[in-house]
């Protein structure tokens, strides 16, 4: 196990981004023999330490020290050299090349004179012996399977001498065989006084694989527990983070009110061309806050978008008010009343080189009541801009300045403000306050419970479990595309949906007792 | 935990994302710095062959302004750099490239010069007004075509805008070597357009024609369709954030098409313009350069239909004034071409410079920010 010396020490690695401060003064050991877990949300920081340490990004603030003496890593190259290789979530191969070609890429010194292929094969063969990891070196790496890929990635970084491998998010393209294969070459390599740093927002996966864990979020380090100390629901907890303040709000009785968004038996293919939901059902009724937790990438951003007519649906149906809108697109979805905060409000949400005014007006743009012989009502645009900005309170110096010079809470007010103002009938809110301040979050929260109040159906995605906690009537558990449970507010227990988060139902974890 | 540091912690990472709040006199001003320094590095080229820039310079505007007829061609020059520059200005406005100018102003000038040849009995009006639509549709289908295989396909644009150019040389050659010859058999050329078909000075006894202030229209046009019309609303949109266009309902491919179409339709009339305007004729080689200018010109006045027409005074002023200069001394005639693209190379420049500032600076706050809150 963990080696008395450490191998490598980050101290205070800070890293700024224009905006955002991705990594705050971050500490942290990796011991010889060891599998270190970073664990935390998408964007807690995770990659961009790793690529610090692989040498792709230059640390703001900070040193980093191999067995106790203090290096500068410039590129990945001076990483190889201390020993350091990582496996990239999105490989770096390529694929029209064979594997031997892919891994002796960049190794060989040589130019003109010819390269011993028969010298490198054997390396690679003794490679796979040692470690499990056989490869036909003569495939062309396009033509093998992700897991496949996968080990070339693993055997490049060894035919380099790694002696520490990151691995960023490594799971997330293998299927279950692939993954346990994975598993056990990790064991190995560990075996032989090697570490691992795992990169991963699976909870089930860091608890199996994992010594040590350190948990991220917001570009800190919030938690740092061994395996046999940590136990899930707190490590969900960390990852998660603060506890909200939620407004008071009445209880409602909706039982009569009608159903205003339902969905039937959805199955939609995602990027990977797996299935991202998977046969999902559930309905939201007038004046409803239907919230949906969940570990984010499990389906929750595909979902919204087939709501709102982004992405296709493979089967089922998507009924709006007795009305079909299945497959229907974004702008015939958004004219009958279905308003979407998305989760990245400056990619999706927003156009931040445009005023406040125009992204105001965003999904107007085809409204025939701001627009004459093709021409724009400038008037009638910043007059809406005007009641919107007062009655969201959006302070800014004029309606005419950049949406990029807004702070944060301001942006997500002129985001939610056009989306409640397009939504009359349905609001789906993805992560609406991530990133925000206090104040602002209370001001989204108070916002949604307003429109809740006035009757509209609320599909609220997030992944801070106080607010699903807060603000929802009803809360379904998403796992894997699939809702695991749909539980009332009153009987939800935090625990259990902890451990559904982690895909963990009550059966199982019956058994694991 | 810390909780008040919330708002600084927000999910961007890419760099476009700066705020540019404080506008500083030096970044506003920078275009004309940087035309100046580019004027500074052709200096130094004339300085190595031997000639003393401050005196070819000074030549140059005093030729460039002698007379009215010189001042006249500066804006006759300009007529169709104007056209090509919004051709790619309008279409960069979309997060496109339009490189393709130079085929579609062929186009535009084969089948101006096409309609003037065959439609001499009819009366002038008639005659320009025909031969000024179809150059323009001719132009803008002929783009159109890009944007299509762009959306369907999702084909380079660059690269695709960039073939046609060929497709349409080869186009404008064989008819130009067949249905299109002059009388007499000799050259690739076209007969002299009759009267009927030359658009009328602007200005007597210059070259300067009503297709001056054609280019100017356009220019007019293209500014209210981008910033007054709800079309160019969506165009601006997909330009500046094309996830979020689509979020928004807007059918972005179908934009693509248009785009190309409007930005073609400017190409084509730089065909008429100089048909019917200027050459009277079609002449196989015939001003080979234009697209390539456009493109300098649209970048030089930042893909803004004002700049635009100042750069296009600029690059006109430029060749009149150059042109005398290289007929009267000893200057080798490049040195027109290699002033343009030093001037151009180095406004170019200056955007990259201004955007590392920006980002420099911002950077600066946000750590003395972070400082302040420790």
């Amino acid at each position: 196990m963990k080696d008395n010396s450490d191998f490598i020490t980050l101290k205070n690695i800070t890293k700024y981004f224009p905006g955002t401060i991705a990594n705050d003064h971050i500490n942290f050991t990796l011991g010889r023999g060891e599998v270190l877990a970073l664990f935390g949300e998408n964007g807690a920081g995770k990659t961009t330490l790793m690529s610090i340490l692989y040498g792709l990004y230059q640390p703001d603030e900070g040193e980093i020290f191999i067995e106790g003496k203090r290096v500068k890593i410039r590129s990945p190259h001076d990483a190889m050299k201390y020993g350091v290789g990582m496996i990239h979530q999105h490989f770096t191969l390529v694929p029209v090349h064979t594997v031997v070609e892919n891994i002796i890429l960049g190794t060989e010194s040589a130019y003109l004179s010819n390269i011993n292929i028969k010298k490198r094969v054997k390396k690679i063969k003794e490679i796979g012996k040692k470690y499990g990891l056989e490869v036909d070196p003569f495939a062309f790496v396009g033509q093998l399977p992700v897991g496949m890929q996968q080990r070339v990635e693993i055997i490049k970084a060894l035919y380099r001498n790694a002696q520490i491998l990151i691995m960023d998010e490594p799971t997330s393209v293998l299927t279950s065989q692939e993954t346990e294969k994975l598993f056990h070459f990790i064991h190995d390599f560990k075996a032989k006084g090697h570490s691992v740093i795992f990169i991963s927002h699976k909870l089930n996966e860091v608890m199996e694989i994992a010594d040590r864990i350190n948990v991220l979020r917001d570009g800190k380090i919030v938690g740092d527990v061994s395996r046999n100390e940590a136990t899930e629901s707190q490590l969900t907890k960390m990852m998660i983070g603060r506890d909200l303040m939620i407004p008071e709000r009445n209880s409602t009785i909706f039982t009569n009110h009608k159903e205003m968004l339902k969905i039937e038996n959805l199955t939609i293919v995602g990027d990977r061309k797996s299935k991202a939901v998977d046969d999902l059902s559930f309905n939201i009724k007038e004046g409803e806050i239907f919230g949906i937790a969940g570990v984010s990438g499990n389906g929750q951003e595909e979902l919204a978008q087939a709501i709102c007519g982004l992405r296709k649906v493979k089967s089922g149906h998507i009924i709006l008010s007795d009305k079909e809108i299945t497959n229907k697109n974004a702008l015939s979805i958004i004219q009958q009343g279905v308003g979407y905060i998305p989760a990245d409000r400056h990619k999706e949400g927003l156009v931040l080189d445009m005023s406040i005014e125009e992204n105001l007006f965003l999904k107007n743009h085809s409204d025939s009541s701001f627009i004459n012989y093709g021409f724009l009502n400038q008037n009638k645009i910043q007059q809406k801009a005007k009641t919107l900005m007062k009655n969201f309170e959006i302070k800014a110096t004029s309606p005419t300045s950049k949406a990029m010079t807004l702070s944060g809470g301001n942006q997500q007010k002129v985001a939610v403000a056009r989306e409640v103002n397009i939504g009359s009938k349905v609001l789906v809110a993805v992560q609406p306050t991530r990133g925000l301040d206090l104040g602002a979050i209370d001001y989204v929260h108070k916002t949604l419970l307003k429109e809740k109040k006035e009757g509209k159906a609320i599909l609220l995605i997030s992944t801070e479990f106080s607010e699903i906690m807060g603000l929802s009537d009803r809360i379904g558990v998403i796992y894997r595309g699939k809702l695991l449970k749909i539980i009332s507010r009153e009987d939800a227990k935090v625990d259990e949906i902890g451990l559904l988060m982690a895909g963990i139902t009550e059966g199982q974890a019956n058994e694991k007792k | 935990m810390k909780k008040n540091n919330r708002d600084e912690s927000i999910t961007v990472k890419s760099e476009l994302y700066v705020k540019v709040e404080d506008n500083n006199f030096l970044l506003n001003f920078l275009p004309v710095f940087s035309v100046l320094f580019g004027l500074l590095l052709s200096g130094l080229m004339m300085l190595l062959l031997g000639h003393n820039p401050l005196i070819v310079y000074s030549n140059m505007l005093n030729y460039a302004f002698r007379d009215i007829y010189n001042i006249a061609d500066i804006f006759a020059k300009a007529t169709p750099l104007i056209l090509t520059g919004l051709a790619f200005g309008f279409a960069f406005r979309a997060s496109l490239f339009n490189i393709g100018a130079q085929g579609q102003f062929y186009i535009g000038a084969v089948l101006a010069v096409g309609f003037a040849l065959k439609l001499s009995s009819f009366p002038m009006v008639l005659v320009l007004f025909i031969c000024f639509t179809m150059s323009l549709v001719g132009g803008s289908l002929w783009a159109a075509f890009i944007g299509y295989v762009k959306a369907r396909f999702n084909a380079n644009e660059f690269l695709v805008s960039m073939m046609l150019t060929y497709v349409a040389i080869a186009v404008m050659n064989f008819l130009l070597g067949g249905l299109l010859k002059e009388t007499k058999g000799e050259y690739p050329q076209t007969d002299v357009i009759p009267e009927s078909g030359w658009l009328p000075s602007l200005i007597p006894h210059t070259r300067l024609h009503w297709g001056f202030v054609l280019a100017l229209l356009v220019a007019l046009i293209a500014y209210l369709i981008l910033w007054k019309t709800s079309l160019g609303y969506k165009i601006r949109m997909v330009g500046f954030n094309r996830d979020a266009a689509r979020y928004a309902g807007i059918n972005v491919e179908k934009i693509f098409v248009i785009v190309f179409f409007i930005s073609g339709a400017f190409a084509g009339i730089a065909g008429f313009t100089e048909v019917n305007g200027m050459q009277h004729m079609l002449i196989e080689h015939f001003n080979p350069l234009i697209g390539a200018e456009g493109i300098g010109i649209a970048i030089l006045g930042g893909a803004h239909p004002l700049g635009i027409v100042l750069s296009a005074f600029l690059f006109g002023a430029l060749k009149v004034g150059g042109n005398l200069v290289v007929q009267t001394s000893r200057i080798p005639a490049s040195i027109i071409g290699i002033t343009e693209g030093l001037v151009i190379l180095s406004v170019i420049f200056s955007y990259f410079i201004r955007d590392k500032l920006i980002i420099l600076r911002s950077k600066k706050k946000l750590v003395s920010k972070e400082r302040k809150r420790l």
